[in-house]
Formats: C-alpha cells, sequence, structure tokens
C-alpha cells in the first residue's frame, strides 16, 4: 500500500520533540489505521497543529484545568516543609537541652525573645497546618472508606509509623529503667562522657524519627494523589458545611510559612546571640550527645532554609496558577 | 474547575476521557472504542490531555503506549458530564412543556 510507504515521511512532519514522546506509538497507529488520502491530508494538519502548539508554549485555555494540581502541589509542598521545620525543631530542642545557652536565656532578653519567638512560629505553623489540613484529611479518609480503598494501605503508614516509634521510645525506657540491659549502654549518663552504646541507642531513635516522618510524608503525598476530589460536605451538628478543600487550605499555607520564615530568622538571631556570648560552646561540643555544636546547628539552619525555600516555591507555583485571585 | 476551551479537540477530548474511564487503553483500542476519531484527531487531544495532566501514560508495551485517567480527569469529566446532564434534562424539560 502507498500509504503505509510513506508512513514514515508524514510521521517526520511532526516537530522532533514530538516526535521523540509520542512517535513509536503514533507510527503503531498509522500502521493500522492508514487508508485514505483523507487519513494523510489528517496527518498533515495534526502535524500543523503539533508545530503551531510547540510554537504557542503552553496552551493559556489549559491553565485553569491545572489549577486544582497546583494547588494541591502548593499545599502538599508546604506540608512537606512543615514535616521538615518538625525534624529541624527536635533537632534544635536537642541542641539546646542542657546547654548553657538556657541558663544564658534568663539574663539574656534577645535571645529569650528569639527563643520564644521560635516557638511561638511553631505553635501558629502546627495549628495552621491542622486547622487547613483537617478538611482534606477527613476527606481524603472518607474516600478510602468509600470509593478510593487502595488508600487505606497508605494511610497506615503514618499510624505504623507512630507506632514504631512509640515501640523504639518504649524500649529506651525499659533500657533507662534497667528492665533491659544493653552491653556498652549505661543507665545514667555523667556530664562530659556520652557512652558509644548511648550514642548508638539515642541516634537509633533519631534515624527511626526521621524515616517514620519521611515514610508518612510520601504515604500522605500519595493518598492525596490519588483522591480525586475538590469539593466536599460536612455534616455538623445543626449545620451541612460545604468546603473547597484545597482553597480553604491554602491562606493557612501561607500563614504556616510565614511562621517557618520568622521561624528561620529566629533561629538564626538565637544562635548568633549565643554564640557571641558563648563561643566556647559554639566550638565545643555541646550537641546531642556530645556532638559537635556547629554540625548540629549549621544543620538545622540549613534543614529549615531549604523547608522555607520548599513552602514559598509551593506557594509561588499556586499564587501563579491564579488561585488566590 | 473550569471548563477549559478544548477548540476542534473539544469532543475528541471528552470522548477519550470516557473511553479510558471504562479502563487503560492504547491509541488504537481507544480508536476502536469511541469509532468517530481518527487518529491523528486522537493524538492532537491525547498530548493536550496528557500536558494537562487528566491522563497519564503507562510504560510502552512494544511501541503501543496505554493511557489510563489520573484522579484529575475523573473529577473533570464528571463535572462535564453532570453539566451536560443538567443541559439535557433541561432541554428535555423545554421540549416536554
Amino acid at each position: 500500500m502507498i500509504f503505509q510507504k510513506i508512513r514514515p515521511w508524514l510521521t517526520r512532519l511532526y516537530p522532533r520533540a514530538w516526535r521523540e514522546r509520542y512517535g513509536a506509538e503514533f507510527d503503531a497507529l498509522l500502521e493500522q489505521c492508514l487508508h485514505s488520502p483523507l487519513d494523510v491530508v489528517d496527518v498533515f494538519l495534526g502535524a500543523l497543529d503539533a508545530h503551531l502548539q510547540l510554537w504557542a508554549g503552553e496552551n493559556v485555555n489549559w491553565r485553569m484545568m491545572n489549577m486544582v494540581n497546583k494547588l494541591r502541589t502548593t499545599i502538599l509542598l508546604v506540608f512537606t516543609a512543615f514535616i521538615g521545620f518538625v525534624i529541624a525543631g527536635f533537632g534544635l530542642v536537642g541542641l539546646a537541652d542542657d546547654s548553657p545557652m538556657i541558663p544564658l536565656m534568663q539574663t539574656n532578653t534577645p535571645l529569650a525573645v528569639s527563643w520564644y519567638m521560635i516557638h511561638a512560629g511553631a505553635i501558629v505553623a502546627f495549628l495552621t497546618v491542622v486547622i487547613g489540613g483537617l478538611p482534606l484529611v477527613l476527606t481524603v479518609i472518607r474516600k478510602a472508606f468509600t470509593t478510593n480503598r487502595r488508600n487505606l494501605a497508605l494511610l497506615l503508614v503514618p499510624v505504623i509509623s507512630l507506632l514504631v516509634i512509640l515501640a523504639y521510645v518504649g524500649f529506651i525506657f525499659l533500657v533507662w529503667t534497667g528492665r533491659i540491659v544493653l552491653p556498652g549502654v549505661v543507665q545514667v549518663v555523667q556530664p562530659g562522657f556520652f557512652p558509644v552504646g548511648n550514642r548508638w541507642l539515642m541516634e537509633g531513635l533519631m534515624l527511626v524519627f526521621i524515616l517514620g516522618a519521611a515514610a508518612s510524608t510520601w504515604a500522605v503525598w500519595k493518598a492525596i494523589t490519588a483522591t480525586d476530589t475538590q469539593r466536599e460536605t460536612f455534616h455538623i451538628p445543626a449545620r451541612t458545611l460545604t468546603v473547597d478543600i484545597y482553597r480553604f487550605a491554602f491562606v493557612p499555607a501561607v500563614i504556616a510559612s510565614v511562621s517557618m520564615l520568622v521561624m528561620l530568622i529566629s533561629t538564626l538571631v538565637w544562635g548568633w546571640i549565643s554564640f557571641t556570648a558563648l563561643p566556647q560552646v559554639f566550638f565545643g561540643n555541646f550537641g546531642p550527645w556530645l556532638t559537635n555544636t556547629q554540625i548540629w546547628y549549621f544543620g538545622i539552619l540549613v534543614l529549615m532554609f531549604l523547608c522555607t525555600l520548599m513552602a514559598f516555591i509551593g506557594l509561588a507555583r499556586g499564587h501563579k496558577a491564579g488561585i488566590t485571585a | 474547575m473550569e471548563a477549559p476551551e478544548f477548540g476542534r479537540f473539544s469532543d475528541p477530548a471528552i470522548l477519550i476521557l470516557a473511553s479510558l474511564a471504562g479502563g487503560e487503553k492504547h491509541g488504537y483500542a481507544m480508536m476502536e472504542d469511541i469509532k468517530a476519531t481518527a487518529g491523528v484527531t486522537l493524538y492532537g487531544a491525547l498530548s493536550r490531555l496528557e500536558q494537562n495532566t487528566l491522563i497519564k501514560a503507562l510504560p510502552a508495551d512494544e511501541r503501543r503506549r496505554p493511557y489510563r485517567l489520573t484522579p484529575q480527569g475523573a473529577v473533570f469529566l464528571r463535572q462535564y458530564l453532570t453539566s451536560l446532564e443538567k443541559f439535557v434534562s433541561l432541554g428535555l424539560k423545554r421540549l416536554a412543556a
């Protein structure tokens, strides 16, 4: 058949980028359905359309269709950033705990203010994530039990992660109370000396916590992405509320992101004041389990910075999509 | 979700989404399913649907690549069909009057 002979030439009418993506499957399709001169004309028109599409860049008329996707990604990026901040926050508490910075905060007002600002930011971020995410989480759970049962397994991941962390904490408690004896691990750590066994035990807790947080965040991300609902009706006593779940979460996401920025700046100020007043602490081993202070502090700062950046990139995507309009 | 302008790909896009609502299919199977669309038009619509994440390409089986409806695609199709349903019932009511 003449049409089959010219098939490779017809496919080449399409832009290279288009061919790289669709060429093979399109050729397979033409093999089966290229039968008449009208089909050839159709290929010409299709190639013209593909070139026009390429020149025009992204089709603006389709942007609105992406709105929900972009808003969902925004919310998920801010949520992931928040989880990163939780990890960084635990690191910061571990750094400050039992350190010379604690007594210094009682006499140094700016240091105390920056410390309380970190706490205030953490509380605001937590509340906004809970409030903004509540309709979304309820919707995902509801859908998981009705129409989207595959999500049930994903929703079990945070539960299992929490149970594993609690089990590990329980194990440490049993070691601490002497009910379990581990070689190289002492019940009471003396000031200035942290045994290797105890360090491994605590590093294990940190690892379990980070892995649990990462796995839970991944599972929540997947479950939300797989839930095809953007509006949900909730029945509360004497009222029925219909919530646009992603739009509802956007303002809390903005507040949570600003709180993260406040925490980042406060952590910078707190570190600068602390280590200016106590340089021996900064250059010493006052981190958790008597590890290097600088490594902990800068590690926390880098994590906070990356998380804040991620949250604001998410917000920018949402804003660009015209979500806030 | 507001309805986008599909241009000349309006009908094929909806037909493809409706076809994929019944399960994963590759290009030729979709054509067989919806009958009314030429292969070239099909790919014009397919590329736009994929670009807008309403459908998802799955790993190719030799040269054929199956596609699957995404959750967003399902939302869009449901909204489109619901609005169409309202339109149809209104039209039928007016005809009956």
